[in-house]
């Protein structure tokens, strides 16, 4: 390619400049939450049995990856020449004008992403338990971005972005529905879930008050 | 002093260090461990965004741009219609001004000569979204 060709595609694409990076920006976040999602639902049904640690912190890693994609996706809309939007316009739902319920869409998937996600670092504050049932519905969150980035994404009615979306999503939608279903993920689970119940209700009471409490 | 005493106060202290060295080193693996994850994810969050960049940029650049076709097709298609629009609303006066008496013919060539600086107003109008179809 010669330097005129160049410079050509660079004056052609050069006012949306902004508006290619936050596309670029959505993409990569979809397929990076999609990817945290599979990996949280692999570990939260027990699939995996080896390599736990290894998952959590790849989980972690793209989760941040993820927000951190989400908000560039975000900000860098504020430099579009078309849309134009205040920082209220990306950061509030309903205020948008442009596709105000999928912008919405996008915006409370966003938040909901950051506050259940982030909230892994409070979570001896919540408490391990409650935390783990507010985390779950950061699948909700991620529903919703999808549906975001298939009613509004510009390249929604592509080919490429579709068949992209399938692959990164179908897992993670597969995953989901299992668990939302409440099948059980294998027997060795099952097993290993009914084991306690027996042992506990066959052992006799401790006589250390204090012992069972660290259950 | 009996030299089998000596050693077994030792035993426990060199297996506790020995056991600590041992968990400090599984630490350090699993530290390391995490660094590699960490960098590797980064890498492919960097990697997918520069090629959905490139992905986005090559198609917007070769034209092929879903919004910015559809917003040409859109802009071609109504100033097509408004064209079409006004050469009918011009062509009925003109009928009209051609089957009129000889005494309104002034104003006849009047409204025919208007009807000619609109015709070549909408020409020129159109001539410029003609030049951005050629170009996309």
């Amino acid at each position: 390619m010669t330097s005129t060709q160049v410079s050509l595609l660079a004056t052609a694409t050069g006012p949306h400049l902004f508006w290619i990076v936050s596309r670029a920006a959505g993409i990569a976040a979809l397929i990076l939450a999609s990817v945290s999602v599979c990996f949280g639902l692999l570990m939260g049904g027990r699939l995996v049995k080896r390599r736990g640690p290894e998952m959590r912190i790849a989980h972690e890693a793209l989760s941040l990856a993820t927000l951190a994609a989400i908000v560039i996706h975000g900000l860098t809309l504020l430099g579009d020449a078309f849309l134009h939007p205040t920082l209220a316009d990306i950061s509030v739902p309903f205020l948008s004008g442009y596709k105000t319920l999928w912008t919405s869409m996008g915006i409370i998937a966003f938040w909901g992403l950051a506050l259940l996600g982030l909230s892994y670092y409070a979570r001896t504050k919540i408490g391990a338990q409650r935390w783990r049932k507010l985390h779950r519905f950061t699948a909700l969150a991620w529903v919703l971005g999808l549906a975001h980035s298939l009613g509004e994404g510009t390249d929604a009615g592509q080919a490429w972005f579709l068949a992209m979306c399938a692959i990164v999503a179908l897992p993670a939608l597969t995953l989901l529905t299992a668990r939302m279903l409440g099948r059980p993920s294998s027997p060795a689970t099952s097993v290993r879930k009914a084991r306690p119940r027996a042992q506990l209700s066959l052992r006799p009471a401790p006589a250390d008050s204090n012992a069972h409490h660290r259950h | 002093m009996n030299p089998n005493d000596e050693p077994a106060p030792d035993r426990p202290a060199t297996d506790r260090l020995d056991a600590r060295k041992l968990a400090a080193s599984r630490r350090e693996a699993m530290r390391r461990r995490a660094r590699r994850i960490r960098r590797s994810v980064a890498g492919l969050a960097v990697a997918l965004f520069t090629a959905a960049f490139l992905a986005v940029y090559v198609q917007l650049a070769s034209g092929h741009d879903p919004a910015l076709t559809a917003a040409k097709r859109r802009t071609s298609a109504t100033s097509l219609k408004a064209s079409a629009e006004q050469t009918s609303t011009e062509a009925a006066p003109a009928e009209e001004s051609s089957t009129s008496s000889s005494g309104e013919s002034s104003s006849g060539e009047s409204s025919s000569s208007s009807t000619g600086a609109e015709s070549s107003s909408t020409e020129t109008s159109e001539s410029p979204s003609a030049v951005t179809t050629s170009q996309s």
